[in-house]
């Protein structure tokens, strides 16, 4: 059998949708726990990041950060936060917010400090405050990116959330870790059908979101990761 | 931090270590010989570029331990399947780059190399791909480097490597196993983005810097 | 780019053109008027008053500004890009937009290109909705840094010509930054030369510095052909025009040559019957044919172009001449009729009289009302 038919048979079972620890609850779970780490992880770096990249302070920083934070493996973070903090609110969100900056903070910052340098000339010599210049020049022109690094983030932290459940966090990864600890491939293969379609979910709703959002003059624009 | 856990179990440390090091660098190889016919495919004929990129966007949105998961039934627990699901993900990170790199060479150089009289296959190898080489080696490092942290989430279908440190070290308790595998981990990356860092300026040697 | 110890006065409603080498300090000179750059040391005041004595942002609203790359906002409309300044110094939106509309038409724009967006105009649109965004708030005075030299050559000098226009209506005072000489000589009433360490040259109304060189430097950098260029400042209506040998298509070839003959040319110009020119004969072409021959069925030369009297320069009359088979410039009035004919040789004397004049023509252009010294 292949993984889409045990996930499916498992997925479909009526027993999986009822009662604690039911897939409906597990999903919700699963999207609170990303949710709140991208919410929180934006507070923190969109703002430093908008800092950063309109006064070209910290960059070096930012630039390597962008290098570093694919390095860190996110099973040895999670598990040593564990271990150090024990199992609680903070262990679980404290490596999810720190994992969920880095692409935020460093598109954030390329979207701004990469807008034209004839554009940003244009802002200041029509007599914008350095407040107009971002919220009214610098922050609409560098949304494509702010919304890639948002969504870079968000597909991370549903997979990060993933593994977290071996550390003992709720959500579809359960699913994952008791199956594996008991040999069963059902609820590991149905668990992970789900994330994967929650994922492009995520996905597909950003797509949405940069349609309504990004102003129509940049569009055209291509847009990198 | 117990030094002389580390001092005892060097042997194990080494092994692991080579292990993640194989996990790691093989996916982000092949997916640098699979990647460039496909870019160059994507930057020849255009309207493939567009769903290739789709492509790429969605299976890097698959969470790496899913993605393990589903080639369990196809690869069982082994290093293929880790193996083969990095592979996908550096192709994820590769095809773009390769596009962007050769979509990157300057008209003006490309018509040149046309005007003198290159073929299509001589004036690709002769000189769009080594003018792409500076973005085709970025998109490596970041493969490589994913990669070698990634392999360690193998760990959580009996794949080993570094990251049985970190399982060992829950199970335990015992912190001295995880940091020697966080910090092993980002040397490891680390030197590996060193290596590619000197066989780019090697390669180029006409790029700044 | 250093500027040193410069002094320079900008007087209202004029064009001070800054033109010079790259790196000479020009483009600093004008970002020190709006604050882009601050100055180590020195003033620059605007209307008298220290311009650090404003507050930057509100300072800047009150000056226009257009530079080379446009600038302009590419996630805002036309429309909304021109109405910036208005809008931050707080208009309703409809107001600003309906002043919007009026600027692209002022700019010679088609109003119904408001709702579009930057990426969907051509360079020299896009260089158009630059000056518009910059004349926005209706600011006294406005800075062009290398407005047109993004665009090709055919474009930029449609807008050139629009900056000339625009200013016969606007009186703005103009402050432009180029490295090209041609646009400076177009477009200034003054023009201020740099030399390559950040120093003037020559400060002085373009007809003088093509005229009157201070030195080698100045007279390098306006180029060999001053002495032509020079030409296009005089006007062509002091001229004295013969009217020999002017005949129409309807005489004989008896006449023509007789008229040749009293005249001593050997090129004789036909006119149609409205008096407009149809064509150069020359006298040994019709010597062979009989008396009675009307000229109309002989025949002619292209009489090539024409320069018209009231209203082109000296330049136009000479380019006439040189284009002409005959070595002849054909002056016609503003409908086109033949006015007369002029030679090589009066035209030679015309120009060492203008010369001569150059001096005095220039010379007032100094006296004007002090506004903006930088």
């Amino acid at each position: 059998m292949s993984f889409f038919t045990f996930a499916w048979d498992w997925v479909t079972q009526a027993a999986n949708w009822h009662g604690p620890g039911s897939i409906p609850h597990q999903v919700l779970a699963h999207l609170g726990y990303s949710g709140l780490s991208l919410l929180v992880a934006a507070l923190i770096a969109i703002p430093l990041g908008i800092a950063i990249g309109h006064t070209g302070r910290g960059a070096v920083f930012v630039v390597n950060l962008a290098n570093a934070w694919r390095a860190i493996p996110t099973l040895g973070l999670l598990i040593l936060l564990a271990v150090l903090l024990g199992f609680s609110f903070v262990t679980w969100l404290v490596p999810l917010v720190v994992l969920a900056i880095p692409p935020i903070l460093v598109n954030t910052y390329e979207g701004v400090a990469g807008v034209d340098r004839g554009v940003k000339d244009a802002a200041l010599g029509a007599g914008m405050t350095g407040w107009q210049q971002v919220t009214r020049v610098e922050v609409p022109i560098a949304m494509p990116l702010i919304l890639v690094g948002l969504r870079t983030a968000a597909i991370f932290m549903v997979a990060t959330a993933t593994i977290a459940a071996y550390i003992g966090l709720g959500g579809l990864g359960r699913y994952i870790v008791d199956g594996l600890a008991s040999d069963q491939y059902g609820p590991v293969a149905g668990g992970a059908l789900l994330v994967i379609i929650l994922a492009v979910a995520v996905l597909a709703l950003f797509a949405g979101l940069s349609r309504l959002i990004i102003p129509a003059g940049l569009r055209r624009q291509g847009r990198s990761e | 931090m117990s030094w002389s856990w580390v001092s005892v179990n060097g042997s194990l440390i080494w092994q692991l270590t080579r292990q993640t090091a194989y996990l790691g660098v093989v996916p982000a190889l092949i997916g640098l010989a699979i990647s460039v016919p496909l870019g160059v495919t994507a930057a020849r004929w255009r309207w493939f570029s567009p769903p290739a990129l789709a492509a790429v966007n969605v299976i890097y949105a698959i969470p790496s331990l899913a993605l393990f998961i589903a080639l369990i039934p196809a690869l069982g627990l082994s290093d293929t399947n880790v193996i083969v699901a990095l592979t996908l993900f550096s192709l994820c990170i590769m095809v773009p780059n390769v596009i962007a790199g050769l979509r990157s060479v300057a008209e003006p150089v490309r018509q040149a190399a046309t005007a003198m009289g290159y073929g299509q296959l001589r004036q690709l190898v002769g000189v769009e791909l080594p003018l792409a080489t500076p973005v085709i080696i970025g998109g490596l490092r970041v493969a490589v480097v994913s990669s070698i942290s990634l392999a360690s989430v193998g760990q959580l279908i009996g794949v080993s490597s570094l990251g049985y440190l970190f399982i060992d070290g829950l199970q335990r308790s015992f912190p001295t196993e995880i940091y020697v595998g966080l910090v092993l981990i980002i040397v490891l990356a680390l030197a590996c983005d060193l290596v590619l860092v000197g066989a780019r300026r090697a390669l180029t040697p006409w790029a700044a810097r | 780019m250093a500027v040193d110890a410069l002094d320079l006065e900008v007087p209202a409603g004029k064009t001070m053109v800054l033109v010079g080498p790259s790196g000479c300090g020009k483009t600093t000179t004008l970002r020190m008027i709006n604050r882009l750059v601050e100055p180590t040391e020195g003033r620059v005041l605007l209307d008298g008053r220290d311009v650090r004595q404003s507050n930057p942002a509100q300072l800047r609203r009150g000056i226009g500004y257009v530079i080379q790359q446009t600038g302009l906002f590419p996630h805002r409309t036309v429309q909304d890009n021109i109405a910036t300044v208005p809008l931050l110094d707080g208009w309703p939106r409809k107001k600003a937009r309906a002043r919007a509309r009026d600027l692209l038409a002022l700019v010679g724009l088609d109003p119904a290109l408001a709702p579009r967006y930057p990426y969907q105009l051509s360079g020299g649109q896009q260089q158009r909705v630059g000056v518009a965004r910059a004349l926005a708030a209706d600011p006294p005075v406005l800075l062009m840094d290398e407005p047109f030299s993004a665009v090709d050559p055919l474009i930029r000098a449609s807008l050139q010509d629009e900056l000339v226009r625009l200013q016969t209506e606007l009186r703005k005072t103009v402050v432009l930054v180029t490295h090209d000489i041609e646009e400076a000589i177009k477009v200034g009433d003054l023009v201020a030369l740099y030399r390559p360490d950040g120093r003037l040259a020559q400060v002085d109304a373009p007809q003088r510095l093509l005229g009157m060189p201070v030195d080698s430097y100045v007279s390098d950098f306006v180029g060999f052909d001053r002495g032509i260029r020079l030409l296009s400042f005089f006007r062509a209506t002091g001229l004295n025009l013969r009217a020999e040998p002017i005949v129409g298509s309807d005489s004989t070839v008896a006449k023509a040559l007789g008229a040749a003959r009293d005249a001593g040319q050997p090129w004789i110009l036909v006119t149609d019957s409205d008096g407009k020119p149809r064509g150069w004969l020359p006298a040994e072409r019709l010597a062979p044919l009989a008396d009675d021959t009307p000229l109309g069925t002989v025949p002619a030369e292209e009489f090539g172009h024409t320069f018209t009297v009231e209203t082109d320069s000296l330049r136009a009359a000479l380019d006439a001449a040189l284009l002409s088979p005959a070595g002849q410039a054909i002056g016609v009035d503003s409908a086109g009729r033949v006015a007369g004919l002029l030679s090589y040789d009066q035209l030679r004397a015309a120009v060492q009289a203008a010369e001569a004049t150059t001096k005095d023509a220039a010379g007032d252009a100094e006296q004007q009302p002090r506004s903006l010294r930088a």
